[in-house]
């Protein structure tokens, strides 16, 4: 193999490190810069490790976690994607554990009040954190329509994809849940049936709901459940992974769907409360275990070490959600262009 | 006063090689390469691309240098009229402290 065309191998290998929207702007100069640094000095560890390091800070402004150079819109655009990539991942175990906290609650005769307080700040967190989620779906998927229907549907096609077939999954792993809820609709199993009069028996019947339902998808949470065959095992453990993978669909989508003006308005807003509730789900989270939450298991861990690795996740995600919150106000948003816009304003100035 | 959007105030540790790549477009065009060399000769100091490719794009978003059209895979950037007086808003301050430092030094060490 030649010198040369090995140097070119080696700096297109070190350019995988960057985003793609930065290898395509900068790719072609700044291989071209790395073979000439090579043809001078052949091997240098630091500028390897240089190299490595700031594209994993490209990567990460990229996401919204670092001061990036996209204009103000875009930034906060990835914030918020990256904010419901989060959110989606905590949202199954988030319903899970509330609807155990919920159930021990309603459990209790003797309710001290921190266990209440928390309880109830569990409760009113997960509703609004569902709330807003699907909201933003419900946004990103109308934009995504309208976009279809206007024929640009190119940069679209992979998060829809993704979107189309990770949600199809999790509606079918939710499947249970309208079987469920009818009994206790008209009263089952000790529980009353519902009534918008009695919120409280609501309430329990939802978290009791919920929990048939989410159990098997958190099966390292909730020990003792019935044996299930290896096969619904499998798919069962698959649902955190599917939230995941649709809340960076829906990420992406949000980063490439064109939203109207009024509504691209609402993005720092709407980051800057998926970091607020997420931390407020950790505190509560914490305080509910310190106060005498948990009955049988320390943090409903068998694990503790499993429990602490969970806690400090949880403690990551509005720290990180707030991060990208703040970095997308300091880019101060005074226009709101994606990427077709983008190409169109280039194309005008030039 | 510049536009404090505008200025390498918001480019943190980026700032130094900022001015670096500011003071070497000061004396022409010249692509990324180029441009180390030219930092190296007057400043005794190597940056790596990594940090050049960081501070190329930022300075860019900020208009203080302005990309021209690329010779084959070789871009040559420019610094724009803006970048020169944030170049010169920071010289003129980095040899206020300079000239005070020296006076201070002079005076009470009895440094020349």
């Amino acid at each position: 193999m030649s010198s040369d065309l090995e140097d070119t191998r080696r700096a297109m290998r070190l350019l995988r490190w960057y985003p793609s929207a930065w290898r395509e702007r900068y790719g072609e100069e700044f291989v071209d810069h790395l073979e000439q640094e090579f043809a001078e000095r052949h091997s240098n560890l630091g500028r390897s490790v240089n190299v490595v390091r700031k594209g994993v800070v490209a990567r990460l402004g990229d996401i919204g976690l670092y001061d990036s150079v996209a204009n103000p819109g875009a930034q906060s655009r990835a914030a918020l994607g990256t904010s419901v990539a989060f959110a989606a991942l905590m949202v199954v175990v988030m319903v899970d554990f509330w609807s155990r906290a919920m159930l021990v609650w309603s459990g209790r005769r003797y309710h001290p009040i921190p266990v209440s307080a928390t309880t109830g700040t569990l409760t009113v967190v997960v509703a609004l954190v569902l709330l807003v989620l699907a909201a933003i779906v419900i946004v990103v998927v109308t934009c995504v329509v309208r976009q279809i229907f206007r024929g640009r549907v190119r940069p679209l096609m992979v998060p829809s994809t993704i979107a189309v077939v990770t949600g199809w999954f999790l509606l079918y792993e939710a499947r249970f849940f309208p079987r469920y809820l009818f009994p206790y609709i008209h009263g089952a199993h000790g529980f009353q049936g519902m009534s918008l009069s009695r919120p409280g028996q609501l309430i329990a019947n939802f978290a009791q709901v919920t929990w048939m339902t989410t159990q098997r998808w958190v099966d390292f949470w909730n020990p003792g459940i019935a044996p299930l065959s290896t096969t619904q095992r499998v798919v069962d453990d698959c649902v955190p992974l599917a939230m995941f993978a649709f809340g960076i669909a829906i990420g992406l989508l949000v980063r490439r769907v064109e939203i109207p003006q009024r509504i691209a308005r609402l993005v720092f807003p709407t980051v800057a409360l998926l970091g607020a509730l997420s931390g407020v789900y950790f505190v509560a989270y914490v305080g509910w275990n310190l106060f005498g939450g948990p009955s049988n298991y320390d943090f409903f861990f068998r694990d503790k070490w499993l429990g602490i690795v969970y806690l400090v996740l949880l403690g990551l995600v509005p720290l990180l959600v707030i991060r990208s919150g703040l970095l997308a106000r300091e880019h101060k948003p005074r226009q709101w262009l994606n990427h077709i816009e983008i190409v169109r304003s280039k194309i005008e100035s030039a | 006063m510049t536009d404090p959007d505008n200025s390498l105030v918001g480019l943190g540790r980026n700032a130094g090689a900022a001015v670096l790549i500011l003071s070497s477009l000061a004396g022409g065009d010249k692509h990324g390469y180029a441009l180390v060399k030219d930092v190296e000769e007057f400043a005794g100091v190597h940056l790596p691309p990594g940090t050049l490719y960081q501070v190329l794009p930022r300075l860019e978003s900020r208009g203080l240098i302005v990309a021209l059209e690329a010779d084959e895979r070789r871009r040559p950037y420019r610094l724009t009229a803006q970048g020169a007086t944030v170049l010169a808003e920071y010289i003129t301050a980095q040899q206020r402290i300079l000239k005070t430092g020296q006076a201070r030094l002079k005076r009470s060490w009895s440094f020349a």
